[in-house]
């Protein structure tokens, strides 16, 4: 369950791009889990998110954010674009002392960043070697960088081209094409506004 | 997934949401049974203007494709969804990644690319011999005949997936080994696989892998995932 490792990009725009998770061990501290994980997206919806997910029930493209909070059930993920919002989130994170684990991906220089500022110190890392074997088969890289944020792969490299194709004939406007492509991961770890920049430099090209 | 040909109006636009690219227009929109990974996302996707899109349950073998390509499935061995383990994210109270410890993941078919178990069991069979130690919980350890040679079953080698992760444990004193048995390996697969490793900081909150990292001159990406020390009971040794 990697799903948030591995997201591609340039240091300016993974600026932009930090997913924060929140679960339990199962059969460590899983006993009556679901109002705390409520609670960390609850967090995270006082602070403009991105994104908000998680897999029993989808994300906030896909469904109603009180319905996502109400289904949180195993995991549940915030996605959110800046340093500052990610500081201030992991701030009441402690404060609020829900006992669950808290991953935050993103660059790790800017994650350490956020995390001394709030008084918290990384644990362990899960470093990415990148893509290894037959890479002739990828699609080109601008395209990898929107796919790769939803770690399933369920987005699917075609309607990434196809959404460009639509922001250049302009039937779409590239906030309305990243709007449609992040019901399809389902754990709410994409990041629109990112990709709606990302395919503004893709449909330019 | 299947189409209802008598059903579908040939509108095409189920076609770029397959990850795989397995559906095409042919007189009706038709799916590559081969390629199809029953990941569900043209199906879940709602975009069928008839609803002509089907997903039936398959029989073994070509179960597993559902339970690995879809996440919203859970693995009934684990008891999680998704394709892994809770792995390094629950590592503050698990303790399972101790200092001195490196763990590993190889997701294959990532990303977007899909892959078979043979080449699964190619390098699982590659890492058995360097004598990591593959993690228990994890879907694809239950699909070995061992988990001492790696070998997967043989009934299952042809079965496609949209992606599978391999997930083991080695001490860091093995890692340049590994690494370089892993990159011999490499150039025979018929797919691509995303490598990750894992790390437990020092006290003084360095990660030695990092360190080892550069000095064997293997770049690692900018960004990645951290466990941030939040999760209660800490396993012992924690923060």
């Amino acid at each position: 369950m990697t799903h948030s490792l591995h997201r591609r990009g340039t240091a300016e725009s993974l600026s932009e791009d930090y997913v924060l998770l929140c679960l339990p061990a199962i059969g460590m501290n899983d006993d009556g889990h679901d109002p705390k994980l409520q609670e960390f997206l609850r967090i995270a919806l006082r602070h403009d998110p991105k994104n908000i997910g998680g897999i029993t029930k989808g994300n906030m493209y896909s469904h109603k954010p009180e319905e996502v909070v109400a289904a949180a059930h195993g995991i549940v993920h915030a996605v959110f674009d800046n340093q500052d919002t990610v500081t201030q989130v992991l701030r009441e994170l402690k404060e609020a002392d829900l006992g669950m684990s808290v991953v935050v991906s993103g660059i790790f220089e800017n994650v350490d960043e956020c995390l001394e500022k709030a008084g918290l110190k990384h644990h362990t890392a899960n470093f990415s070697l990148g893509i290894w074997g037959k890479t002739e088969k990828l699609p080109s890289n601008d395209i990898l960088e929107v796919t790769t944020m939803c770690g399933h792969g369920l987005i699917a490299s075609n309607l990434v081209k196809a959404m460009v194709e639509e922001i250049k004939a302009g039937t779409k406007t590239p906030e309305a094409a990243a709007k449609e492509l992040a019901p399809q991961c389902a754990c709410g770890i994409f990041n629109p506004a990112r990709t709606a920049k990302l395919l503004v430099a893709m449909a330019a090209k | 997934m299947k189409i209802d040909g008598d059903t579908c109006i040939a509108c095409g636009v189920c076609v770029p949401y397959c990850p795989m690219g397995a559906i095409s227009l042919d007189g009706v929109a038709v799916i590559d049974q081969d390629e199809c990974v029953d990941c569900g996302v043209c199906l879940k996707s709602g975009v069928c203007p008839v609803d002509c899109i089907i997903f039936e349950p398959a029989p073994w073998p070509r179960s597993l494709r559902v339970t690995f390509s879809d996440p919203r499935t859970e693995h009934k061995a684990t008891g999680i969804a998704g394709r892994g383990t809770e792995e390094m994210k629950t590592n503050d109270v698990t303790g399972r990644f101790k200092n001195g410890w490196v763990g590993m993941g190889l997701e294959f078919g990532r990303p977007g690319i899909g892959t078979r178990f043979y080449d699964v069991d190619k390098v699982a069979q590659v890492l058995a011999k360097q004598g990591v130690e593959f993690e228990p919980k994890n879907p694809v350890s239950f699909l070995m005949e061992d988990v001492k040679t790696g070998k997967i079953r043989e009934d299952i080698l042809n079965e496609k997936v949209l992606s599978t992760i391999i997930e083991c444990l080695f001490p860091i004193e093995k890692f340049k080994a590994v690494i370089a048995a892993l990159k011999e390996v490499a150039k025979e697969v018929d797919t691509v696989f995303s490598v990750e490793c894992i790390n437990r900081a020092d006290p003084d909150g360095s990660y030695p892998l990092r360190k080892l990292l550069v000095e064997m001159g293997i770049p690692h990406y900018i960004n990645g995932k951290q466990c941030v020390g939040l999760g209660r009971p800490l396993a012992e040794g924690g923060n």
